[in-house]
């Protein structure tokens, strides 16, 4: 196939997939509404792993950070009586100055430390949230108002849900140029080598900080949005097992897309979660499995399959023999480093 | 502060830091040899002690037989992880085994959730009365997890210098060199992942008699294993010992004053420590990929 055929099916599909989303509403009910809700809500929490990933930061404290820009929006809510749309903004410049203060020294510290790190902040921010009078304690906050544009009452499912879908599309812009620009060359460089990057002049920390604070931006952005549909915000919500569940969608979903791998991920397995509401108990061990069957058959996921890059299956089925290491990029001496699957 | 309350918060203190100990150790041990961020690590330890109260509580075994159960059953559970799903993805790198061990850590614990629900599963204790010293009074619990925990410590130091122990440090240090001087790095791994695993199933045994076991034990202690990781150094094993008795005694302190909000202490101690001695307690972490 030749590229122009290839770009021209691929905007095909986007168009296809943009009239599909807008056309939602009018195709299914309230209920249904509601799960697509959730997996957008879900999606941009995944596109924000998927960032960090970019320069070769995985973090489970994905949580933990929606919850603080939840947090931020219902607090300014009910306590200050502000609307809606002007805690937004507030609520992003809280998660990006609380994660400055929380991130510059341990992003220094490498990979693991920065991975660690955020789990015992995701720990210590839920006990916060949890113990403290002010945020309602475990029992949650009262009845938070609703949303307003001028006089009109956004409680339709419907609204809510074209309000999610152009912040899911403002993400999936901001995420598009940003990896087109100069800083997304360097958090490439940075995720694809990092000696290699370092060694070239791209400052390694500034650009991880930067990456990791643009995701912490867009983790709180989605944390509004959850407050627009929910009544009340719970700090165990915001635990560590959302976060799991968020790098699942990402692994399902697929590395080698940065944009639709995540989304489609998101989708996927909340959809899935939906239909098994009935054996509830077993959603996870059918999830995990599912995970583990991808990483070990498909380890570039779903759109990874669409990138015609998968190994055969056969070959796949026999492992390399321990201890031989897989060439890295640019003669770099890590075995098998998270540089080489994991980069855009 | 009176002596009585100092000793019991030391005694605390050191008792779980022994358990920190045991579980940092194994997860440190995996991390460097076999490159595996392992996130079932907690789940193993929790598994352990419901092995314990199955065999003390439900068959009514003695003790000791209870914990060599554990251990055997999670060594056994550890290397049937290895050999079913950590060598399939070794190849594709750091991140993919990792997100492996996530998922496998889920299934296991939701298992674990529809056998036991999310009650507790009570450990009858060895010693009913306390102990009386000079006017302390102890729970002679709490010391038989310190000294079966220092006990395995000196085990798992005696275990590293034998042959196998060697190797294994050898393939932490290089794994390319070791396997060039004809080091089995398959037997390596496999024997690293029972003895890691082994270590959180004893962990799990020592425990439940004292803070009895739950399906949730396990991600907290995985969360503390986080912070003594970090403590001691990415993969010093010394400095994770040092830095889990620390960390216990810390916490048990910080528990004491300021309740719940422990953990918040605990993260600003832990970041005042990552900005000044960046290497952790003792300074001199084993590389480790994606620094």
């Amino acid at each position: 196939m030749g590229i122009g055929n290839l770009v021209r099916s691929k905007r095909f599909w986007l168009g296809l997939v943009l009239v599909l989303a807008v056309a939602l509403p009018f195709l299914i009910g309230a209920y249904r509404l509601q799960i697509f809700i959730f997996a957008i809500t879900y999606s941009m929490l995944a596109l924000a792993f998927r960032l960090t990933l970019n320069v070769g930061l995985p973090r489970f404290d994905v949580a933990a950070w929606w919850g603080v820009g939840a947090y931020t929006t219902a607090m300014l809510m009910l306590k200050a009586n502000m609307s809606f749309w002007l805690t937004l903004p507030i609520a992003v410049v809280m998660s990006v100055v609380l994660g400055y203060v929380v991130f510059s020294v341990s992003i220094r510290r490498g990979m693991m430390v920065f991975m660690m790190f955020g789990m015992v902040f995701a720990l210590a921010i839920q006990q916060v949230l949890g113990t403290v009078k002010f945020f309602g304690g475990w029992g949650g906050t009262p009845a938070l108002p609703p949303v307003t544009i001028g006089s009109h009452v956004l409680n339709n499912k419907m609204w809510i849900y074209y309000v999610g879908l152009a912040f899911l599309l403002f993400n999936v812009v901001v995420y598009y140029l940003l990896f087109n620009s100069r800083i997304g060359r360097a958090w490439n460089a940075i995720g694809s080598g990092l000696r290699l990057a370092s060694s070239l002049g791209v400052d390694v920390v500034g650009y991880r900080l930067a990456n990791v604070l643009v995701s912490n931006a867009f983790l709180a952005l989605a944390g509004s949005f959850s407050v627009m549909y929910q009544a009340m915000v719970l700090p165990t919500t915001y635990g560590f097992q959302r976060s799991i569940y968020v790098m699942m969608y990402v692994v399902l979903g697929g590395f080698l897309s940065p944009l639709a791998g995540p989304i489609i991920g998101a989708v996927l397995l909340t959809s899935l979660s939906e239909a098994m509401r009935a054996v509830q108990q077993y959603e996870p061990i059918v999830t995990g499995i599912l995970t583990v069957l991808i990483i070990m058959f498909i380890p570039q996921g779903l759109t990874g399959l669409l990138h015609g890059r998968v190994r055969p299956l056969f070959l796949r089925l026999w492992p390399a023999k321990a201890g031989v290491q897989v060439k890295g990029p640019a003669g770099s001496t890590q075995v098998s480093g998270p540089d080489e699957k994991a980069g855009g | 502060m009176t002596l009585q309350l100092f000793v019991q918060l030391l005694i605390n203190g050191l008792m779980i830091g022994g358990i920190y100990a045991l579980v940092a150790s194994g997860f440190t041990l995996i991390l460097g040899v076999l490159q595996v961020f392992n996130f079932a690590q907690g789940h193993f330890y929790m598994l352990g002690a419901f092995i314990a109260y199955a065999v003390a509580t439900v068959m009514g075994a003695p003790y000791i037989v209870a914990i060599i159960a554990s251990l055997a059953g999670m060594a056994v559970l550890g290397i049937l992880t290895y050999f079913s799903i950590i060598k399939w993805t070794l190849r594709s790198g750091f991140f993919h085994t990792m997100l492996v061990t996530v998922a496998f850590g889920t299934i296991i614990g939701q298992l674990a959730v529809l056998k036991f629900g999310y009650s507790t599963a009570v450990v009858a204790p060895l010693i009913e009365s306390t102990l009386q010293f000079g006017g302390i009074s102890l729970n002679p619990g709490k010391l038989i997890v310190m000294a079966g925990a220092i006990v395995v410590m000196v085990a798992l130091w005696w275990f590293l210098k034998t042959k196998i122990g060697v190797a294994m440090m050898a393939c932490a240090e290089n794994r390319e060199v070791a396997c060039l001087q004809g080091i089995n790095a398959e037997k390596v791994f496999w024997v690293t992942m029972a003895v890691g695993c082994g270590l959180c199933g004893i962990a799990g045994a020592l425990v439940a008699p004292v803070l009895s076991a739950s399906t949730n034990m396990g991600s907290q202690v995985f969360l503390k294993a986080m912070i003594v990781v970090m403590v001691g150094g990415t993969g010093s094993m010394s400095g994770a010992l040092l830095a889990a008795f620390v960390v216990g005694i810390v916490e048990s302190f910080a528990f004491q004053y300021v309740e719940s909000f422990a953990p918040l202490v605990i993260f600003a101690l832990v970041a005042l420590l990552l900005y000044f001695r960046p290497g952790g307690l003792l300074g001199k972490p084993l590389p480790i990929p994606g620094q």
